[in-house]
């Protein structure tokens, strides 16, 4: 009897995996879904879909499933990775098909397909970014370029131990484009994430806004892509 | 609709834990809001982490959204960051399903589940845009109508409510509906509405009856003052249990709520009538699902929500008459598709082997036993019919298995209870302790835990001990000394909780109709969420008490006698008032009474109620 509680639970199951990697969407109201609820609402999904999936081999068997990069709470994304494995070699556009029947409002599944980049291949990510404040959208793009000549822009970073160190983030500001219109000032930029250095879009758009006293009425993150370090996309 | 949802995008990412505030969430109902006659608002009045857990929620969620042109929403109190947000931003109380304000709505429902939560209505109701009082509320929508095991004795909520549903909902709920959305078309009253609504059964109007005090301050009498009010108010009832109806989705939120699970009922009341326990009367009689529905509705559920644990709720699951069969069917399913089959309730004395086996499957962590009361005179004072011999078999077994950690619940301050009983709790815990000790090394776990936690007793409605005085805050204080000073040992951890929440607790389960002037002062003053320890303002209530001219001595600490009118008179729940006074008189002799499945002891329940051992019908496959 001990010897047989002491094996793992599922230890007969077939070891043959079939890796899937899929492109989702998390827009909308599905935004307000922080990561580790997230992981919850997609093994639940895929619970709900029916598809054989892979778990763990250990005591605790769970579903095996991995983000490579975390996506800030209150950003949206068209371009979001989720890594699994099934025990049958479904095809691709079932999957999808399977998995986005399951999704919550504001969540898609693009696409599914075998990875083939591995997760610390991931050196920079794309993002969108919308500001609204107590300042014209015209008075906040001439701030911005101001903000942008300067040398040194510094940020207070928190550490793990729960200290904030300064940290210069300007060589990792990359701005490849700004416009405004009516309501908002729009940037897109170019940001360190992956496994080393990452850079919230969030911190970047508020060191602006705090350098120049502006109060922020809305700032809206879309992530628009994840890449390698060649510049090609994460796929 | 754009409003509300445009000016939540500005404040979400402010509050802590957004995803509870803008729904969304698989297994949520959206209906276009032109196709539909009714609306329903089921105000759960906790947070959304609490209320999202109640499964009598998912189930008239459910039942309501079964009928096309109907929609009930979800609406839950906001945690108090995100309510100062709503309220700076003018944002009012919304539907989480339509992001619509619910002052709109036809129907705002609350259920009530504890005396606690009794000020959130009020703050729920003024967060929603309208007046708290009924009488000030003179338009025939919104109708404020409540339901739950506490309105059982409404009367301190009775200002703020047009309408309480008694007893089971799944069918009164239907009827009630059915009634306004006949009705609706031709513009009546809300006094209207309510004479023809006081002809359903188990539809309790308030305002349609008069309270009449003795000099004394007791009750003289209820009476109708409309002729469609019944002389008294019967709770509904499903008699065949096994046929009500029951959701085949849930609601399955993002974040992580309390019971974050399926969760399949099996049974309904109890069979023990433990004489302290609301639920063991309220509830009866004992009804239960046969093996297959059960199996079916887990089937469904965990299909549908995707959840990887399933819990089996009830009273007792333990007293389901075919428990190993149901287990074992349920559990062919659940193994296969790496679902957690979670037990809870299950009472000591029906711990066995097989049993402990199940739950040993899922996780090797604690066991949680309820003895109530340390000696066994006291057990039977409680008619808690265990034993120490099962307490103490059933533990040696856990430990033999490997358990390290035993919980123990007690109460302090039940009738007859002497400070003999209280050093009983001292005395339980470490014949428990020494059995660990008694057990070989190499069978028993690395160390041993004992939590002993007590809790004050509060006397409810509609139990033998409704006649009975809370005991005083210093009686409370001097049994907790006896306690600390008889348990010795470093491995029994004592937490004695004593809140002054328990003499509110008291107050307003008893209360009668004065006691809505109080709450409403309270709430005046600021008290709301009073279960959560950091909102709790207990000398704000004293004030409100004292400008009330109430004195809360007179609802807690004062034996009430056996012919005294109480204020939830004109309430029926089945369960007769002889048979409370009958079980009242024998816990003062320390005698118990048999369990229904030992035979009957008359509790006033009829047969056609479709109770299992009340003759009427019997369970099958």
């Amino acid at each position: 009897m001990a010897e047989k509680r002491l094996q793992p639970k599922n230890v007969d199951l077939r070891p043959d995996r079939y890796d899937r990697r899929v492109v989702y969407e998390k827009c909308g109201r599905a935004k307000y879904i922080s990561h580790l609820d997230l992981m919850r609402a997609m093994q639940r999904a895929i619970k709900r879909a029916k598809l054989p999936i892979w778990y763990t081999q250990g005591f605790n068997p769970h579903i095996y499933i991995m983000f490579p990069l975390t996506l800030s709470l209150g950003f949206e994304s068209r371009v979001e990775i989720m890594d699994f494995a099934l025990l049958e070699d479904i095809p691709n556009e079932e999957v999808r098909e399977r998995l986005d029947a399951q999704m919550p409002e504001g969540m898609r599944i693009v696409s599914c397909a075998a990875p083939v980049h591995s997760h610390t291949e991931i050196t920079h990510a794309d993002y969108s970014v919308r500001i609204s404040s107590d300042e014209t959208p015209a008075k906040m793009a001439e701030l911005f370029e101001d903000f942008m000549g300067r040398e040194v822009i510094e940020i207070q970073k928190r550490t793990k131990k729960g200290t904030y160190k300064p940290v210069d983030i300007k060589p990792s500001l990359d701005v490849r484009g700004v416009s405004y219109d009516d309501k908002y000032l729009s940037l897109e930029m170019r940001l360190p994430a992956g496994g080393g250095f990452n850079l919230n879009a969030n911190v970047a758009a508020e060191a602006f806004l705090d350098m120049y006293g502006l109060k922020a009425d809305e700032i809206c993150v879309e992530r628009t892509k994840i890449l390698l370090e060649n510049g090609e996309d994460f796929c | 609709m754009e409003v509300i949802k445009n000016k939540l995008e500005k404040i979400l990412l402010k509050a802590t834990k957004p995803a509870r505030y803008i729904g969304g969430e698989i297994g949520s109902v959206i209906k276009d809001r032109d196709k539909v006659d009714v609306r329903f608002a089921f105000c759960f009045p906790d947070t959304y982490d609490v209320g999202m857990s109640h499964l009598g929620m998912k189930i008239l969620y459910g039942l309501k959204n079964n009928v096309p042109n109907w929609w009930c929403e979800r609406v839950f109190m906001p945690e108090k960051d995100f309510e100062a947000l709503m309220r700076e931003n003018d944002i009012p109380l919304y539907g989480l399903e339509s992001l619509d304000p619910i002052k709109d709505f036809d129907f705002i429902g609350f259920t009530l589940q504890y005396e606690l939560s009794y000020n959130n209505v009020l703050q729920m109701l003024d967060l929603a845009g309208l007046p708290v009082l009924a009488k000030e509320r003179t338009a025939l929508t919104p109708l404020v109508v409540g339901g739950g095991p506490c309105v059982c004795n409404p009367e301190p909520m009775s200002d703020f409510f047009d309408l309480f549903i008694l007893g089971e909902g799944e069918e009164v709920n239907l009827e009630l509906l059915r009634l306004y959305e006949k009705m609706k078309p031709s513009n009546p009253t809300k006094e209207e509405f309510l004479r023809e609504a006081a002809k359903i059964e188990g539809i309790y109007v308030p305002s349609f009856y008069d309270v009449e005090y003795n000099e004394d301050g007791t009750v003289k009498s209820i009476t109708p003052n409309v002729p469609e009010a019944p002389a008294r108010i019967k709770k509904r009832i499903i008699a065949d249990f096994d046929k009500v109806y029951y959701p085949d989705s849930f609601v399955v939120p993002f974040s992580e709520i309390v019971h974050d699970r399926s969760v399949v009922e099996v049974l309904r009341g109890c069979i023990r009538g433990c004489r302290f326990c609301q639920a063991g009367f309220i509830y009866r009689p004992f009804r239960e699902k046969n093996i297959d529905t059960i199996k079916n509705e887990t089937k469904s559920l965990c299909e549908q929500t995707g959840y990887e644990e399933v819990s089996l709720s009830s009273l007792s699951t333990s007293d389901h008459t075919r428990i190993n069969e149901l287990l074992l069917s349920l559990s062919e399913y659940t193994d296969g598709e790496n679902v957690n089959l979670a037990l809870p309730s299950l009472r000591l004395d029906s711990f066995n082997e097989e049993l402990l086996e199940r739950i040993q499957a899922v996780r090797k962590s604690g066991l949680t036993f309820a003895p109530e009361a340390g000696t066994q005179r006291l057990r039977d004072v409680i008619n808690k019919n265990i034993t120490e011999d099962e307490i103490i078999s059933t533990c040696k077994m856990a430990f033999e298995w490997g358990y390290t950690q035993v919980k123990l619940y007690f109460m302090m301050g039940q009738p007859t209870e002497t400070d003999d009983d209280i050093r009983g709790i001292a005395e339980l815990s470490d014949k428990i302790l020494q059995l660990y000790y008694d057990t070989p090394k190499e069978k028993r776990g690395r160390s041993v835990q004992i939590a002993v936690s007590t809790a004050t007793f509060v006397p409810k409605p509609f139990t033998p001990f409704e006649f009975e005085p809370q005991a005083t805050e210093a009686e409370i204080k001097h049994k907790q000394d006896i306690l600390k000073s008889a348990v010795t040992s470093k491995k029994i951890r004592l937490s004695l909780h004593y809140s002054n929440t328990s003499v509110l607790e008291a107050v307003l389960a008893r209360g009668d109709r004065r006691i809505s002037k109080v709450i409403y002062t309270a709430w005046k003053k600021g008290c709301y969420m009073d279960s959560w320890d950091e909102h709790f303002k207990f000398d704000k209530w004293l004030e409100a008490f004292e400008e009330n001219g109430i004195d809360t001595a007179f609802y807690a600490n004062r034996t009430r006698s056996y012919d005294e009118v109480a204020p939830w008179s004109h309430l029926d729940y089945l369960v007769s008032h002889e048979f409370l006074v009958r079980e009242n008189k024998k816990a003062h002799l320390a005698q118990t009474t048999r369990n229904c499945k030992e035979g009957c002891s008359g509790c006033g329940i009829k047969p056609e109620c479709g109770g299992v051992y009340c003759g009427g019908k019997k369970t099958s496959t």
